[in-house]
């Protein structure tokens, strides 16, 4: 298990990074954290002839407060989202999901735009950007895009990035003040990748009804879902039990989920209406808990 | 209860190990950590196949890879071998062996055997030569299942047999046709045990130094069994063992995946004659999952006769062990272990057991900690729990009914004597305290809550102290059993002991030395003990697997320290002027018994230096100089330690999730050495339990491809899947092993899935449920949760992965 | 392949060296700095043998590359005890029989260091969750949870003492 020959250079900033990447013709490779990318050079199962390292690239490195959404440089390593307070205050999902990436110590390393753009369908971080509409800043040899999470998620570690795009921030919109959020998530052990994660952020009305509701499920399909019938049928409505029941269902149904050898499509599609139920219950003032602490 | 007293001293004592220290700050040596003036490092091309013939290697590229010193391929192993890879293991005198080199030559029989293997420089430059090895294939249809390699036109893995089955034999006692058809009631069961490992964190390795001129090889292996590693070298090379020198570092665990002798000790030891370099091969972790024994997969049909009061008469069953694509060092071992030791701790009058060998093309089967006692185990509980169920009994009182009782020690099982026990008073220990923890309340609370919490219960028995050479001999076993210890005090009173067996994180060392230290009255921090180097150290027979460690080398050394004990009071006498006989030791000072603080004594180091230094006027005279005395101990018989597992579950009767909350075990294992160690020994043994009950299985695809091969997908439970741990303790000494130990290295590993699956059935006890596959995944459990609910057989479920 | 030369210290001493770039940081520390307490268990990132501490977090060394830690300051296990003082983890790993084979041990103490860092009185519970990035198939782990604890406890003690 070790990485097969390979060429590395430090980026000095993103333009090189970019400029890099276009020389050699889709055959670099970004390192951003190393956490999923190492394990699989390690394993040959990545085997690219360059590796172009962000490591030192103070300029992808912050969380910056803007006028409706945060914006996160690519390089902010996951840990540091967790623990912040901007964010949690902001964006009160985003923190309560990453806690279920890994562990403290994966967390330390692995980037923000390193999790966005390995589009791992089990990840935390891809279900929290396609929940919440935020978008993902891009950069190429041709300048910056900015695509919709709902576009950029496009397949199983597949996205809508050039071989010769990075990832620079992402932009998640603030929650309205007030939203409770909520995750349910299924892994067979603490810190594993989620066989079926459930994410929740609601806003409540004056008199208790739900107003909007943001809903994704991670491990259901080869990309995010977004639960877009059951977040419909949960609008204007009291949680009461029945239509959470029923919400928690839509969920299920928005679901394409696969095999593998933790779980047939079959018991994917199962847990993730207990998940969602569950984790309706859990935002919601009507169960005992009110976030996901 | 009559639970009989420890002796006093450091024989029982929670003494910290002497092993920690290094371990704690980085100064352990393990074999990776060994590095030799221009070693070379290497690695192994393996079968991307199942089944398939080898049409033609080429390696020439690989060769002309700077940094590249040896290549070497199967048919050139076979050729410089003298004899195929060993199965010590020959039980069945009619077993068909498979008798295969450590590299594949003519056909490959499972994904992940060794075809081709580079030394180079480093690890990365031989892993890129493997890349440019070129293996021609013709695949084969290929047998990747039980079934399917026991179906009628199975593709053949060895063209030479009539079938793919290696042996079978029944196990006989008493008259189980009458017992069946005098029976009041008849139950049956067919259970499944995944495909599991041992999975030491530290992979296996090795580093061998063949100097070509002499023909004089040292080798530093991690493994458990260094003096039956060597002689197996001996024998597979075709070397005079007096040439062979084994050393074990530090051992990273080994549950019984480092007893075996494999193919990659022999490959780096041909590797370093060709290229004439020391050669170090490190198996990665997704080798592992490939190359090492893996073990626990078996059919286990079980079937009781009882009467309606709920004695048992008689135990019928089948065993069939789901062998690889060759058999490993022990062969059918742990599968006849499950076989011979089915009828458990219960006294079956009439027993007949069949085990059946099967090859398919998986990794082949070999040591697990437990060795076929986990399916022993969860075949006779799973079915005193069928039986009671059926009966409408407490599966405890059908227990209670059948144990044996203490009066009927020595008991005949159908192979072995079990020495002694007091079981009925070990179960009723763990009931107590099953009580005194407030289960059953727990368990109605949460009903109230809706919530599904469930208690089970099992009972197992453990043969450890495995020894008696001749029997096992007589068995079939190709080595023998004893144990030998040396001990001797120096010239300044220090003591060093030394032992053949192997240091890999179970105390060893300590509980050796708190042994010596009380028999010699010494502090235990004045004695060393050494191990790990076959030159220098005793011979151990077996290895340092079968429970068998702290039991015969505590007891071997108890002997010898006795003896030694005797003399250092001959020669303290002669100083003191005094009778040895009024002489008391403590301490490390010898004194005349009853003249108190400031009485007359010496020390050890007078003792040491009257024998090797200064001995004029003070070695009595007749007494040969030097402190040293060793001892061999080749038991009359094993032991039997036993104990109950209690375990209180939750199922998420919506996600099929178990959580374990509470865990105890109550057990004996005769004279504890150190009680601390005994209860960690328990403690990482349940944690396994609980890892092939719920959590572990090697799963392959349909193509006889492995699934599992990172620890992603082979699920070894964390600190948050477990629970804490609660250990009782009985004492019921071994009295045929001096000290009275037992042994009992593996004890945890095989009541935890018996009691975790009763404690499932209890949680659904509504549902009528009965789990009969392991592991339980959430997706299976779910399955038999929603055919219950639906109305179907609750065991029923179609196999899913 | 390109070489690279890297500079970085290593439990307090500056080592410099010239590695290939594919090469791991957990190779460079074992190899070329000796330290081989760094263990690897996995180099797959998931059973936390290989965790040192990078610029003053814990970090896989397995899923780091040498050239990525240039210029970083590292600790392992080597680094831990204070001359020959053990660290109080480590004491308390000894007293309470938090390990067996060790082969897990030194991941674990960088991880609990960093755990009681940043919460000096964790539960029962907080504690096993930080503990499940590791792996370890001997112990159990229950031994290893009551010597955090303790551990937890003589550090809170000992920084009481120093105000
Ligand atoms: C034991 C373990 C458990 C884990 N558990 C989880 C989990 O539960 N949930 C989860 O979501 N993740 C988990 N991960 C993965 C972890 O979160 C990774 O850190 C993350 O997926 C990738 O981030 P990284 O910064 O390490 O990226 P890298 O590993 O450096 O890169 C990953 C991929 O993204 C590309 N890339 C990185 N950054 C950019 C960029 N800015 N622009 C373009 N391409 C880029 C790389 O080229 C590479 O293909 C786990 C990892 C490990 C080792
Ligand atoms: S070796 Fe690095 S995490 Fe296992
Ligand atoms: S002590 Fe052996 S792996 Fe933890």
């Amino acid at each position: 298990m070790k990485p097969a020959p390979l060429d590395y250079i430090r980026a000095t900033s993103v333009a090189h990074a970019v400029q890099v990447l276009a020389e050699n013709d889709g055959d670099g490779k970004v390192l951003a954290g190393g956490q999923s990318l190492v394990p699989l050079l390690a394993m040959r199962l990545s085997q690219p002839t360059v590796l172009v390292d962000l490591g030192g690239l103070g300029e992808l490195s912050y969380i910056r407060d803007e006028s409706g959404h945060v914006e996160i440089g690519a390089m902010v390593r996951a840990r540091t989202v967790e623990i912040s307070s901007l964010i949690a205050d902001a964006v009160p999902l985003l923190p309560v999901a990453l806690r279920h990436v890994g562990h403290v110590t994966i967390r330390n390393r692995g980037t923000v735009g390193g999790s966005t753009a390995h589009a791992d369908p089990a990840a935390e971080l891809p279900a929290v950007l396609r929940a919440l509409d935020a978008d993902v800043v891009v950069t190429g040899p041709s300048g910056s895009r900015t695509i919709g999470a709902a576009d950029f998620f496009q397949g199983f570690l597949t996205t809508a990035l050039a071989p010769d795009e990075i990832v620079t921030a992402l932009r998640v919109p603030k929650s309205a003040p007030g939203t409770r959020v909520a995750v349910q998530e299924f892994a067979r052990r603490h810190g594993d990748f989620a066989i079926v994660a459930v994410f929740a952020a609601v806003e409540l009305g004056a008199s208790g009804e739900i107003a909007a509701a943001r809903i994704a499920v991670a491990g259901a399909d080869q990309v995010p879902v977004r639960a877009a019938a059951a977040e419909e049928l949960l609008a204007g409505q009291d949680p009461s039990p029945a239509v959470l029941r029923a919400a928690a269902a839509e969920v299920a149904g928005a679901t394409r989920p696969f095999d593998d050898i933790h779980g047939t499509a079959d018991y994917r599609k199962k847990i993730t209406a207990v998940l969602a139920r569950r984790c309706l219950e859990q935002a919601l003032p009507t169960a005992e808990r009110s976030s996901a602490a | 209860m009559t639970e009989q007293h420890l002796p006093p001293g450091l024989i029982g004592a929670r003494v910290r190990r002497k092993e920690d220290p290094r371990l704690l700050t980085g100064r352990a040596q393990f074999v990776d950590d060994v590095a030799l003036p221009g070693m070379l490092e290497a690695a192994i091309l393996r079968s991307p196949h199942a089944h398939a013939r080898i049409v033609s290697v080429d390696v020439s590229a690989a060769l002309e890879l700077p940094g590249v010193f040896a290549v070497i391929t199967g048919a050139e192993v076979a050729q410089a071998c003298a004899l195929p890879q060993p199965v010590i293991w020959r039980l069945i005198p009619d077993q068909r062996m498979t008798d295969l080199y450590a590299l594949a030559h003519d056909k490959v029989r499972y994904v992940g055997q060794g075809v081709a293997a580079v030394a180079a420089a480093d690890r990365y430059v031989a892993e890129d030569a493997l890349g440019l090895i070129e293996v021609e294939y013709e695949q084969l249809p290929a047998a990747c299942t039980l079934d399917e390699a026991l179906a009628d036109g199975a593709p053949l893995l060895y063209e030479n047999w009539p079938d793919n089955v290696s042996c079978r034999q029944t196990v006989p006692k008493g008259d189980v046709a009458t017992a069946f058809a005098a029976a009041d009631v008849i139950v049956s069961e067919t259970i499944t045990y995944g495909r599991q490992m041992g999975t030491p964190l530290e992979t296996r390795g090795a580093v061998v130094s063949w100097d070509p001129f002499t023909d004089r090889l040292e080798a530093w292996l991690s493994t458990q069994s260094p003096n039956l590693a060597r002689d197996l070298l001996g024998e597979v090379l075709g070397l005079p063992v007096e040439r062979i020198r084994v050393r074990t570092p530090d051992v990273g665990g080994g549950f019984g995946n480092k007893f075996d002798f494999y193919g990659e000790e022999v490959v780096a030891a041909l590797l370093s004659k060709r290229s004439g370099r020391p050669v170090k091969i490190i198996e990665d972790r997704l080798e592992s999952f490939v190359a090492n024994a893996h073990s626990r997969e078996q059919r286990i049909e079980v079937e009781v006769a009882a009467k309606s009061d709920g004695t048992i008469t008689g135990m019928r069953g089948t065993v069939y062990g789901v062998l690889g694509g060759q058999l490993s060092t022990v062969g059918i071992g742990p599968c006849w272990a499950a076989t011979v030791l089915m009828p458990g701790p219960y006294d079956i009058p009439n027993v007949e057991v069949t085990v059946v060998g099967v090859v398919t093309n998986r990794s082949p089967y070999g040591s697990y900690r437990g060795w076929g006692q986990p399916k022993a185990n969860i075949a006779h509980e799973r079915i005193v729990e069928k039986l009671a169920r059926e009966l409408g009994m407490a599966a405890n009182d059908v227990r209670r009914k059948n144990l044996i009782a203490p009066d009927k020690f020595p008991y005949p099982s159908p192979v072995f004597y079990y020495d002694s026990g007091r079981y009925e008073e070990c179960l009723e220990a763990a009931e107590r305290a099953v009580v005194d923890r407030g289960w059953a309340k727990r368990q109605a609370e949460a009903a109230k809550e809706g919530r599904s919490l469930g208690i089970g219960y099992s009972f197992h028995i453990e043969i450890s102290a495995i020894g008696p050479s001749r029997i096992l001999n007589q068995a079939g076993l190709q080595h023998s059993g004893f144990d030998e210890e040396s001990v001797r005090i120096d010239s300044t009173g220090g003591v060093i002991v030394r032992s053949g067996l192997s240091a890999m994180g179970q105390g060893i060392q300590t509980a050796l030395a708190q042994v010596a230290a009380q028999t010699l009255g010494v502090p235990l921090d004045s004695v060393t003990v050494l191990t790990g180097d076959t030159e220098t150290n005793p011979y151990t027979g077996y290895g340092t697997g079968g429970s068998r460690g702290a039991a015969l080398g505590g007891g071997a050394l108890l002997r010898a320290s006795t003896r030694l004990r005797e003399k250092v009071l001959r020669v303290a006498a002669e100083l003191l002027e005094a009778s040895p006989d009024d002489l008391v030791i403590s301490d490390g000072r010898i004194s005349v018994a009853g003249t108190g603080v400031g009485g007359r004594s010496v020390s050890m180091r007078d003792v040491g230096d009257a024998t090797y230094r200064r001995l004029d006027g003070k070695l009595p005279l007749g007494e040969t100089p030097t402190l040293e005395e060793r001892d061999v101990l080749d038991p009359d018989n094993t032991a039997f330690s036993y104990g109950t597992t209690a375990v209180l579950a939750e199922v998420d009767r919506e996600t099929g999730r178990v959580q374990v909350l509470d865990y105890l075990i109550a057990h004996d294992c005769g004279t504890v050495i150190n009680p601390m160690i005994v209860d960690g020994q328990l403690h990482g043994g349940a944690a396994q339990a609980i890892g092939g009950a719920l959590f572990e299985e090697i799963v392959y695809g349909p193509d006889g491809q492995p699934l599992t091969t990172t620890f992603m997908d082979y699920l070894i439970p964390t600190a948050s899947e477990l629970p804490a741990f609660e250990t009782v303790h009985l004492t019921t000494t071994a009295d045929h092993i001096p000290g009275g130990f037992k042994g009992m290295g593996e004890a945890g590993t095989i009541g935890g899935a018996s009691a975790i699956t009763a404690a499932i059935d209890d949680a659904l006890r509504d549902l009528g449920v009965g789990v009969v596959q392991l592991p339980i995944t959430p997706p299976r459990l779910l399955s038999m949760i929603e055919a219950a609910e639906a109305g179907g057989t609750a065991t029923d479920v179609e196999e899913q992965s | 392949m390109t070489s690279l030369d890297v500079t970085m210290t290593v439990n307090g001493r500056t080592v410099t060296g010239r590695v290939e770039a594919r090469r791991t940081l957990a190779d460079f520390l074992r190899k070329d700095c000796a330290a081989t307490g760094v263990h690897l268990g996995c180099e797959h990132g998931v059973c936390g043998a290989c965790t040192v501490v990078l610029d003053g977090c814990t970090a896989r060394s397995c899923c780091t590359l040498a050239v990525q830690a240039d210029g970083a300051e590292v600790m392992t296990v080597e680094g831990l005890a204070d001359g020959t003082d053990l660290h109080p983890l480590q004491e308390a790993f000894w007293a309470r029989h938090g390990l067996q084979c060790g082969f897990c041990t030194p991941g674990i103490l960088l991880t609990m260091r960093e755990l009681l860092a940043d919460n000096p009185d964790p539960s029962e519970e907080e504690i096993r969750e930080s503990l499940s990035g590791n792996i370890c198939r001997c112990t159990g782990y229950q031994f290893i949870v009551e010597a955090v604890k303790d551990a937890a406890a003589v550090l809170r003690a000992s920084s009481a003492d120093r105000g």
